[in-house]
C-alpha cells in the first residue's frame, strides 16, 4: 500500500495544479508532469521524484498557464436573471407547501433578527452621543472590602481639581454630584405662582463642555459660571414659566432637606434624551455646594462623580497607576489615624462603556449588560440558522425533482457557476420575499416589543438600520442558498439521465445532522425558558426575612419634612392604615455602608464592611423583621441614638458570644447592642446576606405606610388627600415596596419573557422544517407504502415505519442538547447567591415535550401517507 | 521594375515580422519543434533541447513559450491518442506553421546578413 502510494504524484500538489491551471492546457500538462514523475521514479534516486514534481508544479504556476481570473461569460445577465426568476416561480407554483414553509420560517427568523438588531443597536447608542465621547472618561474607585474590592463611582470631592491641575495627561476634569444622601429623592422647585418636583445635579461650570446636552436658551460656557445659577430643563421651564425665553433671569426657590435657597435661571436645556444615563431636571453649581459642605472638601469622603477629558493618545494603564498612587497618598494622609493606610485604587473607564460594562470584579470591569447583548445576538444568529436550515433541507430533498432540469442545462453547456448563481438567486429571492413579510411583522409588533424591553425604539430607515437590514438579508440569503447551490450544481448529467442519481450517505447525514442541530437548539431554548421561569418564581416566593406586602412608600418632600409628625398622625387616624414609619433606605439594594466599627475581640487589622440601615421607631415591626434576641427601637427609651442592632451575619462575623448589652465603637462613639435581627435580604438575591447594622434615625426620607388587607384604592385616595392637605399642588407619587422588589429582577423578567417567545419560535420553525421533510419522505415512499399495504401492513405499522427515522433524529438531538443546556444552566444559576437546584425533570420534561411536538408534526403526514389510495400511487409507472 | 516590386514586399514583410520578432528562447523552441517533426510534445522538446544545447530547460518556461507561440500562430497543436501511461492523459503535439516557418527564416536571414557583412579584419582572419 505504501509502495503504491509513493508511485503516484502527491495528491495535494496535483489538486493545486488542477486548481490553478487553465482548463484548456490541463490535460496534456498533467500528462507531462506525470511522465516526468514516472521517469524520475525509475531513475537512480527515486526519492527525489516528489521534490522535482513539486518544482515542476511551482514552475508552471506563472502567467500564461494560470487560468484567467474572470471567466468569459457570454450570457446576458438580465436575460439570465429573468430566466432564474421564471424557474423559481414555476418551481414554487408546483409545490406551494414548500413555498409557504420557507416563507413562514424565514420571515419569522428574520423578524426576530431584525428585532434583536434594533435592540442591540439601541443599547450601543446609549451615552454615545456626546461630541467628545472618545476622550470622555469617568474615574472609578476600588474600595477594599473583605475578600476583594467594591467598585464605586463616588470619588473624593477634591479629586477633579487635582486631576485638572496636577495631571498633564488630563485636559480637564469636573465633579458632578447627585443630591447627597438621598438618591432618587426629588426636591421642589417653586416660583411665586407654580411649583414642581424635580431632581437636580450639582455640576462644575464646564459641564456642557463635557456633555453634549444642547441648550435651548443660554451660552453653554457661561450659564453655570455664577454660584447662584440654575439651568432648567425645557419641560420644567414650560411648567413654571410662560416660555423658556421668559424663564431667563427669573428667580426660583429650590427646596430640599429643610433648606430653601433662591437661584437665578440662566439657561434652559433641551429635555434629556432617553439614550442618556445621566438624567436630571435642573443643574446647580457644584462649587457653591462644596462651599457649604465640609465633606466635599476632604479626601476622606467620596460623594461626587468625577469625569475627565483625556488628551489624545494617553496611556490608560499608566494613568490608572498614577491616579491610584495619588489617591492612596491623599486619602491616607487625610484620615487622622496615623496608622491608617488606604489601599483602594482608581481607574478610568470610558464614560459610554459604563452602560454596557457595568459589573466589576476585583476592581476591573467584567461584563454586565454586554452579556445580554451577546446572548441575544447569539439567539438571533441561531434562529436565522434554524430558518436557513429549513430552506437548505427542503431544497436538497426536492433536488430529485429538479435533477433533469439540471442535467439538460449542463448538457446544453451551462457552467457550474451559472447554476450556482441560479440557486443563489432563488434563495435570495425567497429571502427577500420573507424579509418583506418580516418588516411588516416588525412594524406591527414594535409597540409590544418596546413594552417587553422597556425601550422606545423606532423603526425608521436610518442609514445604520438600512445597512443592518441589508446585511441580515444578504447573510440569510447566501447562507440558505449556499448549500443547495453547491449541492445541486454538482450533479453529473450522465448519471442523471441514466437514472443513477443515488443519494449519497454523506448527503443523508448532512440533512440528518442539520435537523439534529435545529432540535438541539430548540431543546436548549426550552430548557432555558423553564429554568429562568423557575428561578424567577423562586426569587419571588423566597422568604426574604421580611414582609414587603401591602407597604406603600412615598417620599418625605415639600412641607412633609417639617410637619412630619402631624402628617403621620393624620395618616394613622385613617382606619385602613396599620402603621406608619420612616426609613432611610428601601431594602432593594440602596443602603449605606461603613467599616468604622470597632468591637471587643477585634483582630489586628480586621475590618468588616457593615451595611448601614437607618430606621425609625416601628420599622422593624412594620416590615416584620424577626429578632433572634433583644428588642427593637421604641420611644419608651430616651437614648436610642446610642443603641444599635446587628443582624446574625454581623454577629457571626465579629465573633461576639453574648452580644446583647455589649458595647461597640461606631465612628469613635460607644453604642450598646440591644438586639440581634434574623438575617434578611437587604440586597438582591445575587448577593449573599452581608453583615449589617441597624441604627435609629427619626424622620427619614422614605415614608412607609402599611395598609390593612383589602382593596387599597380607597386607602390610596385617602392618603393622597392627606398628602395634598400638606403639599398643595405637588404631584402625589407613591410606590409599592413589593413592586420595587420585583423591579430588581426586571431584566430577568424581560429575559424570561423574551426567551419564551424565542423558544416558541425556534420550535415552530424547526417543526415547519420537519413537517416539510416528513411530507416529502411520505411522497417519495408512496409506492413502497402502497406495496406494504397490499401485502397486509396495518396503518399503525406504517406510521411507525415512517416515524422511526424522525424519532431517532430527535433523540439524537436530546442526547447532544441535554449536556449543553446543563452546563449553560449551571453557569447562569451561579450568578445568583440563592438559586434553585437543577432537577433532572427539567431535562426529561423538555425532551419529552420536544419529542411530542415532533411526533405530532410528523404524525399528521405519516397518517396521511398510511391512508393513501393504493391505486393512485401505483397506477402509473 | 520587377526587382523593385519584390524588394518592397520584402520590406513590408520585415516590417510586419519585426512586430513579432522572435526571442532567442522562442527561436530555439521553434527550431526544436521543427527538428522533432511529428514527435514534438512537452517532454520530448525538453529532452531534445537539453541534449542538443547542453542547457536545463524548466517545464514552466518551456510551456509558457509554447502557448505563447501557439497564440501568435507560429505553432499549431493537436492532442494525441489516449495511452495507459502518463496517468491516462493525452499528449499535445506541436507543429510549426507556415507563419512560424517564415518567422524562422527571417531570423535566419537577418543573422546570415549580419555574418556576411562582418569585415574580414574584424575577427582578425
Amino acid at each position: 500500500m505504501k509502495n503504491n502510494q509513493s508511485n503516484h504524484p502527491p495528491k495535494l500538489l496535483l489538486q493545486f495544479f488542477r486548481w490553478y491551471c487553465n482548463p484548456d492546457f490541463a490535460e496534456d500538462l498533467e500528462g507531462d508532469l506525470y511522465e516526468r514523475f514516472e521517469r524520475r521514479r525509475a531513475s537512480k534516486r527515486p526519492g527525489l521524484a516528489k521534490w522535482y514534481f513539486a518544482k515542476d508544479v511551482l514552475s508552471l504556476f506563472r502567467p500564461g498557464i494560470i487560468r484567467s481570473l474572470c471567466p468569459k461569460s457570454f450570457l446576458n445577465p438580465t436575460v439570465m436573471l429573468r430566466h432564474h426568476l421564471l424557474l423559481t416561480y414555476r418551481q414554487y407554483r408546483r409545490s406551494p407547501n414548500t413555498f409557504l414553509i420557507n416563507i413562514i420560517g424565514l420571515a419569522s427568523g428574520l423578524a426576530c433578527a431584525i428585532f434583536i438588531f434594533l435592540w442591540i443597536q439601541d443599547e450601543y447608542q446609549i451615552d454615545r452621543f456626546h461630541a467628545k465621547d472618545q476622550r470622555l472618561y469617568q474615574v472609578m474607585q476600588n474600595y477594599p472590602i473583605a475578600g476583594g474590592f467594591e467598585t464605586t463611582e463616588y470619588q473624593p470631592g477634591p479629586l477633579a481639581q487635582a486631576l485638572r491641575e496636577e495631571f498633564p495627561e488630563v485636559e480637564n476634569a469636573i465633579s458632578v454630584c447627585p443630591p447627597l444622601g438621598s438618591a432618587g429623592n426629588k426636591g421642589v422647585i417653586s416660583t411665586a405662582e407654580n411649583q414642581a418636583k424635580a431632581s437636580e445635579l450639582y455640576v462644575d461650570p464646564e459641564f456642557f463642555e463635557f456633555f453634549s446636552f444642547p441648550l435651548e436658551v443660554g451660552d453653554p460656557e457661561w450659564v453655570l459660571k455664577n454660584k447662584d445659577a440654575v439651568v432648567i430643563s425645557k419641560k420644567l421651564a414650560n411648567q413654571l414659566f410662560p416660555s423658556p425665553e421668559e424663564a431667563i433671569g427669573q428667580t426660583i426657590e429650590w427646596f430640599r432637606e429643610d433648606v430653601t435657597i433662591p437661584f437665578t435661571v440662566t439657561g434652559v436645556f433641551d429635555d434629556i434624551p432617553a439614550q442618556s444615563t445621566l438624567q436630571f431636571d435642573l443643574l446647580l453649581s457644584y462649587p457653591s455646594l462644596a462651599e457649604h459642605s465640609q465633606h466635599l472638601r476632604t479626601w476622606a469622603n467620596s460623594d461626587p462623580y468625577t469625569y475627565t477629558l483625556l488628551k489624545p493618545g494617553v496611556e490608560i494603564e499608566a494613568l490608572n497607576d498614577k491616579i491610584s498612587t495619588y489617591l492612596q497618598e491623599k486619602v491616607s494622609a487625610s484620615v487622622e489615624d496615623p496608622n491608617y493606610i488606604f489601599t483602594g485604587t482608581a481607574f478610568v473607564q470610558p464614560f459610554s462603556d459604563r452602560y454596557l460594562f457595568n459589573r466589576y470584579e476585583n476592581g476591573r470591569p467584567a461584563g454586565g449588560r454586554i452579556g445580554y447583548v451577546k446572548l441575544f445576538a447569539t439567539i438571533a444568529f441561531f434562529l436565522l440558522l434554524i430558518a436557513c436550515i429549513n430552506f437548505m433541507n427542503l431544497s436538497t430533498a426536492k433536488a430529485i425533482h429538479r435533477a433533469k432540469e439540471i442535467g439538460v442545462k449542463k448538457v446544453i453547456g451551462a457552467q457550474r457557476s451559472s447554476l450556482i448563481s441560479q440557486y443563489l438567486t432563488e434563495a435570495l429571492l425567497i429571502t427577500l420575499l420573507a424579509a418583506i413579510v418580516a418588516v411588516i411583522l416588525v412594524y406591527t409588533l414594535l409597540p409590544q416589543f418596546n413594552g417587553i424591553t422597556g425601550k422606545e425604539i423606532a423603526f425608521r430607515p436610518t442609514p445604520t438600520i438600512l445597512i443592518g437590514l441589508i446585511a441580515i438579508i444578504a447573510f440569510t440569503g447566501l447562507l440558505a442558498g449556499s448549500y443547495p447551490a453547491l449541492y445541486l450544481s454538482k450533479f453529473q448529467p450522465a448519471k442523471i439521465f441514466k437514472g443513477k442519481l443515488t443519494r449519497g450517505l454523506r448527503e443523508y447525514w448532512m440533512r440528518k445532522g442539520l435537523v439534529v442541530f435545529q432540535f438541539t437548539i430548540s431543546l436548549v431554548l426550552i430548557i432555558a425558558v423553564m429554568l429562568v421561569y423557575q428561578q424567577i418564581e423562586f426569587i419571588q416566593n423566597k422568604n426574604l426575612g421580611y414582609n414587603n406586602e401591602r407597604i406603600l412608600t412615598l417620599k418625605q418632600d415639600g412641607n412633609l419634612r417639617n410637619q412630619f409628625p402631624a402628617f403621620k398622625n393624620s395618616l394613622e387616624a385613617l382606619p385602613e392604615i396599620e402603621a406608619v414609619t420612616t426609613f432611610r433606605h428601601d431594602l432593594t439594594g440602596d443602603f449605606g455602608s461603613t467599616s468604622g466599627v470597632q468591637w471587643e475581640g477585634q483582630g489586628e487589622g480586621q475590618r468588616i464592611e457593615f451595611g448601614n440601615l437607618e430606621v425609625d421607631y416601628g420599622l422593624m415591626e412594620l416590615m416584620e423583621i424577626q429578632l433572634v434576641e433583644g428588642r427593637t427601637f421604641t420611644p419608651d427609651f430616651a437614648t436610642e441614638q446610642n443603641k444599635i442592632i446587628f443582624n446574625e451575619a454581623a454577629v457571626k462575623a465579629m465573633g461576639l458570644k453574648e452580644p446583647i448589652g455589649q458595647k461597640i465603637m461606631l465612628w469613635g462613639e460607644p453604642r450598646e447592642i440591644i438586639g440581634v435581627a434574623k438575617d434578611f435580604h437587604f440586597e438582591s438575591l445575587y448577593e449573599k446576606v452581608k453583615p449589617c447594622m441597624i441604627r435609629f434615625s427619626p424622620n427619614n426620607e422614605n415614608i412607609l405606610v402599611k395598609l390593612k388587607p383589602g382593596s387599597p384604592k380607597a386607602t390610596i385616595r385617602a392618603i393622597e388627600e392627606t398628602y395634598h392637605a400638606f403639599n398643595e399642588g405637588l404631584a402625589f407619587e407613591y410606590r409599592f415596596l413589593d413592586d420595587d422588589y420585583q423591579r430588581l429582577y426586571a431584566s430577568e423578567e424581560r429575559i424570561s419573557l423574551l426567551s419564551r417567545y424565542f423558544a416558541a419560535l425556534a420550535i415552530i420553525i424547526s417543526c415547519l422544517g420537519l413537517f416539510g421533510l416528513a411530507a416529502f419522505t411520505a411522497e417519495r415512499r408512496a409506492k413502497e407504502i402502497s406495496i406494504r399495504k397490499i401485502l397486509g401492513a396495518s396503518a399503525a405499522s406504517i406510521v411507525q415505519l415512517l416515524s422511526k427515522d424522525f424519532t431517532l433524529t430527535v433523540l439524537l438531538a436530546l442526547l447532544i442538547g441535554i449536556p449543553i443546556s446543563y452546563l449553560l444552566s449551571q453557569y447562569w444559576l451561579q450568578s445568583f447567591a440563592y438559586h434553585i437546584e437543577i432537577q433532572p425533570w427539567y431535562f426529561l420534561g423538555a425532551g419529552l415535550l420536544l419529542l411530542l411536538i415532533a411526533w405530532s408534526t410528523v404524525g399528521i403526514q405519516t397518517l396521511k401517507a398510511a391512508k393513501t389510495n393504493l391505486i393512485q400511487a401505483l397506477k402509473d409507472e | 521594375m520587377a526587382f523593385s516590386f519584390i524588394k518592397t514586399t520584402f520590406k513590408i514583410n520585415i516590417a510586419r515580422m519585426s512586430k513579432h520578432r522572435l526571442g532567442e528562447f522562442e527561436e530555439l523552441v521553434l527550431l526544436t519543434v521543427a527538428v522533432l517533426y511529428g514527435e514534438a510534445y512537452g517532454i520530448a522538446i525538453i529532452d531534445e533541447m537539453e541534449r542538443r544545447l547542453d542547457r536545463t530547460v524548466s517545464i514552466g518556461s518551456l510551456q509558457t513559450v509554447l502557448r505563447r507561440l501557439e497564440k501568435k500562430g507560429y505553432l499549431a497543436s493537436e492532442l494525441g491518442e489516449v495511452t495507459k501511461v502518463r496517468g491516462g492523459k493525452r499528449k499535445r503535439f506541436f507543429t510549426v506553421t507556415n507563419l512560424g516557418r517564415k518567422a524562422l527564416e527571417i531570423t535566419k536571414d537577418q543573422r546570415l546578413d549580419l555574418w556576411n557583412s562582418i569585415p574580414n579584419i574584424a575577427f582578425g582572419d
